[in-house]
């Protein structure tokens, strides 16, 4: 009984200290004294403010960054330590004895083993004869040209990026690169995102999405990864002069990812296109422009 | 810069083998020399997709769970009364919580930079059956998830490393299994290891399967609130014929008694309703 009274005490005292209140998202401000002291003056509302929806189409990177210095004096260490800690490898779990596969390994580990260990690494512990060395040799090298090994690897640079090819989308295969058209506006050239209005009904990443493909062809096979735009930018007043007030331009960004493809955008509204990292945006949009997206791009 | 160092020294070349200075104590069974410092092994190589998390996959999962809140969560509603901690008499008295499970019940925290949604762990894990009868059936299936997984234990001088663990039985079910008999083997991939395992597994084997029909998620119409939608893990198993598509495994397929299937969890550090399967 006792304790039922102090429970309910606390629970008087608890709804005293907190009153049942509902936070809002936007709240209305009732103050009587000011709405009465000044009357509604009726002055020529706003223009609805114009929407855009624009998309940030990306090519994500294609190969991986170069290490640095200290990354690739690590990663030798590392593997360094790796390789003298390691368990013993089960060379007849893996290998028939004495076959072809098992004296190629043998040579590949004893080359890995000198690049680790240094030149001087186990040269006198089993001696081989001459002829048998070269018999393994030639084997082994034959082997190799059987499965390909001998093939070049593409180079880390890609010839558009010599040529400096902005319409290819092979430029800059470490980096993340993104679509920017070129239009004229008001007669001047301007570069900016792939980017259309939003029709009466439409979902904003629906109108993203039309608006992309009438701008830059059907030609390609993208996806929008989310429904919620990742930024948006306020587009500053032209001139504040004219007595009608123009309306507000505001641009919603999605991003997208290019799958496979190539932009083949309009050429009566579009005269030119390019894929460009993040600093080579920087040079050629607007510098408002430039504040309004700059973090929506990535660094690396 | 690399002119200048391979001008130089090469960074990646071994220079010379540093002078022991100290005195090392000795193994009394191997007589080999016990450093004075731990030694352990830490990433050797780039990796591939890690790499492809940071640079494409994180800021696509921050996209698409990102919730905006905007401002400040309210303090949670106290449903049941709590002892007033200001009245001597019921000062240090202990407030129960609200019972019942709570899974699914909490909202998820705030999206944040630091918890955008990422792969954690994998866990493999396999049963088989014939260990009932004598656990050395066993062995065959160790040896195949090590050459998977490259996990053995405390490896590369870690101690948190636990390689392949033994599954032990814990019920008793009659004509089934029995606690404390070994029926299973298990292993968690953490690092470099678990992206190795998945690049493996995404270019090599799930490609090459037949009749393979993506992860499977949980149906729509299932509670929100159970396990499987609230944990992010996610989970998908792999028939006994897969484990011949692992190219560690296919070199030589013959050495191993049979082939084994496995569960594979993929667990992200999503919780809430934020489940994504962040499949590359």
């Amino acid at each position: 009984m006792l304790a039922r009274n102090v429970l309910t005490s606390c629970r008087r005292q608890q709804a005293v200290a907190f009153p049942l209140s509902r936070s809002l998202a936007t709240e209305v401000s009732s103050d009587p004294s000011s709405s009465a002291a000044v009357p509604p003056i009726r002055t020529k509302r706003l223009p609805r403010p114009q929407i855009t929806a624009a998309v940030i189409l990306n090519r994500a990177p294609i190969i991986t960054p170069t290490p640095t210095l200290f990354e690739r004096a690590y990663y030798a260490y590392q593997a360094r330590i790796r390789r003298a800690l390691h368990n013993p490898f089960p060379l007849d779990f893996y290998f028939k004895q004495g076959s072809l596969l098992e004296t190629k390994f043998n040579m590949e580990e004893k080359k890995r083993e000198r690049r680790a260990f240094g030149p001087k690494f186990k040269t006198e512990d089993e001696f081989v004869s001459k002829e048998k060395a070269a018999a393994d040799k030639a084997a082994a090298d034959q082997l190799a040209l059987q499965e390909g090994e001998a093939e070049p690897l593409m180079p880390r640079v890609h010839e558009a990026d010599g040529n400096r090819d902005y319409h290819s989308l092979d430029r800059k295969g470490k980096r993340n690169i993104y679509l920017l058209l070129q239009t004229k506006v008001d007669g001047k050239d301007i570069w900016r995102f792939p980017q259309g209005g939003v029709e009466k009904g439409e979902l904003l990443h629906q109108a993203a999405q039309r608006d992309l493909y009438a701008e830059c062809g059907e030609n390609m096979d993208t996806w929008i990864v989310s429904r919620n735009p990742v930024g948006v930018y306020k587009e500053a007043p032209l001139d504040t002069s004219t007595p009608e007030p123009n309306p507000e331009k505001i641009t919603f960004f999605y991003k997208a990812h290019i799958m496979a493809g190539q932009a083949k955008p309009n050429p009566a509204t579009i005269s030119d296109f390019a894929w460009l990292t993040k600093q080579e945006i920087e040079t050629r949009v607007e510098k408002d422009y430039w504040e309004g997206v700059k973090d929506i791009l990535s660094d690396f | 810069m690399s002119s200048l160092a391979s001008s130089t020294r090469s960074v990646v070349r071994f220079g010379r083998t540093p002078r022991i200075t100290r005195h090392l104590r000795k193994d009394r069974r191997t007589q080999l020399p016990i450093p004075h410092v731990p030694i352990l092994t830490r990433e050797f190589a780039p990796c591939r997709f890690q790499d492809h998390y940071h640079t494409t996959l994180a800021d696509n999962a921050m996209y698409m769970t990102y919730i905006h809140e905007p401002g400040p969560r309210p303090p949670p509603r106290q449903i049941r009364l709590t002892y007033d901690p200001n009245d001597p008499y019921t000062k240090n008295r202990y407030n129960p919580p609200v019972g019942g499970s709570q899974l699914g019940k909490k909202p998820p925290p705030p999206s944040r930079p630091d918890n955008v949604v990422r792969l954690e762990k994998i866990s493999i894990h396999s049963m088989q059956k014939e260990a009932l009868a004598s656990k050395s059936n066993l062995l065959g299936l160790i040896m195949a998830l090590r050459t998977i997984t490259g996990e053995s234990y405390k490896a590369g001088g870690r101690h948190t490393a636990e390689g392949i663990q033994i599954v032990r039985g814990k019920k008793s079910v009659g004509g089934w299994i029995r606690p404390g008999v070994p029926v299973g083997v298990k292993v968690d991939l953490k690092g470099q290891a678990m992206y190795d395992f998945l690049g493996t597994l995404v270019e090599f084997v799930l490609p090459r399967l037949r009749d393979f029909q993506g992860v499977p998620l949980p149906p729509q119409s299932s509670s929100v609130n159970s396990p499987s939608a609230v944990s992010g893990v996610v989970s998908f198993g792999l028939p006994p014929a897969a484990m011949g598509l692992f190219p560690q495994i296919e070199v030589n397929l013959d050495a191993y008694p049979k082939q084994y299937g496995m569960h594979i969890h993929f667990v992200t550090n999503a919780t809430g309703d934020r489940l994504i399967c962040i499949m590359i």
